[in-house]
């Protein structure tokens, strides 16, 4: 079973690798994620925002009010300095882990 | 189509943020079920079918509520506490030590008060800026939307960093004393108990009383203006 360590960790890691290329509001970020990883990584509206709101007071994220074309106000997200700066040992580590993962794997099935 | 707003709203009714605040998290919930319910009727849904799956992103909406008011809720408390009663404190605690430090280089001499065979030392001078120390700690706490009892903290905030100083000094010097094995004189009972007074009232209590009475003034003060309090912190 997955801890919720590492499930908080790949949730974060996702969010801020999104929000990396572009600002967006929440559904789009959600939906990004899941075309992205080709459905493997799905947020409800149940685990996105809660995950969101502390990620915003941990200032890695920014959001903001934006209305768009069609009159609709949006809250957009984006990656702050301090999350730019999380963002980069964050990709190493878990690069380093599937790699030591997929190390295991092999030898396990040699 | 649904009101969301309307929707949401009921749902997270006892959401523990402020009035505003609440609003905005409102809002933007609101918003996600509404792209979510449109780009479900956009891939052919009936109404129906859409809201069903829309509204099954949050199996329990009491959970969302608590864990939304914990995210939310833990940045504001440390940011408040950090304005309402540390960076006053500090500040306090940092003035009146360096205006001290400035008396005693520039030979201010302390005045010596005996109490029987005790003698207690007063500086002066510093005795009468404490006031002022602590109403600047006060008047930093209330402005920054600190309830009265944080005010109070961070007006006093030198003499309780002292007396855990002070506190500390003995037990600490009893540990030395007790790994070296050299018996310290000055850890005696009397002697500890002839320099909690001496130094109590000449470091702890008066200076205490004197940042307390500025720390009251400016409470006073801004009893009559009617500052915004926060019950939260205090």
């Amino acid at each position: 079973m997955i801890g919720s360590g590492i499930k908080r960790g790949t949730a974060e890691l996702a969010v801020l690798s999104v929000l990396q290329d572009a600002p967006l509001h929440g559904y789009e970020l959600a939906r990004r994620i899941e075309q992205q990883t080709n459905g493997a990584l799905r947020f409800t509206l149940a685990a996105l925002y809660p995950m969101l709101y502390r990620m915003e007071q941990q200032r890695w994220i920014r959001g903001t009010w934006e209305t768009s074309a069609n009159g609709r106000r949006r809250r957009c997200y984006r990656l702050t300095p301090a999350g730019k700066k999380k963002l980069s040992p964050l990709q190493r580590e878990w690069a380093e882990l599937f790699r030591a993962l997929q190390r295991l794997t092999k030898v396990a099935h040699a | 189509m649904p009101d969301w707003q309307e929707f949401v709203r009921r749902r997270l009714y006892g959401l523990a943020l402020e009035a505003g605040e609440k609003d905005e998290v409102h809002e933007e919930l609101a918003a996600h079920l509404e792209e979510s319910y449109e780009a479900l009727q956009k891939e052919g849904l009936p109404e129906k079918d859409a809201t069903h799956r829309t509204l099954a992103q949050v199996a329990n909406w009491r959970d969302l509520q608590r864990k939304i008011s914990i995210a939310r809720r833990r940045g504001h408390l440390m940011q408040k506490r950090m304005h309402q009663l540390w960076i006053p404190g500090f500040l306090t605690l940092t003035l009146s030590m360096v205006f001290l430090m400035w008396l005693q280089k520039f030979g201010s001499r302390p005045r010596i008060v005996w109490s029987g065979s005790i003698a207690i030392l007063f500086y002066v001078p510093w005795l009468l800026s404490l006031p002022f120390f602590g109403a600047l700690g006060a008047y930093l706490s209330t402005r920054a939307g600190g309830s009265r009892g944080a005010a109070l903290f961070s007006s006093a905030f030198p003499v309780l960093a002292l007396t855990t100083a002070f506190l500390l000094m003995f037990p600490i010097g009893m540990i030395i004393e007790w790994v070296t094995g050299n018996r310290v004189d000055y850890v005696h009972f009397s002697f500890v108990a002839t320099a909690l007074l001496k130094e109590g009232i000449g470091w702890l209590v008066v200076p205490g009383a004197a940042l307390l009475a500025g720390g009251l003034l400016v409470q006073l003060f801004f009893s009559h203006q009617s500052l915004p309090q926060n019950p939260v912190i205090g």
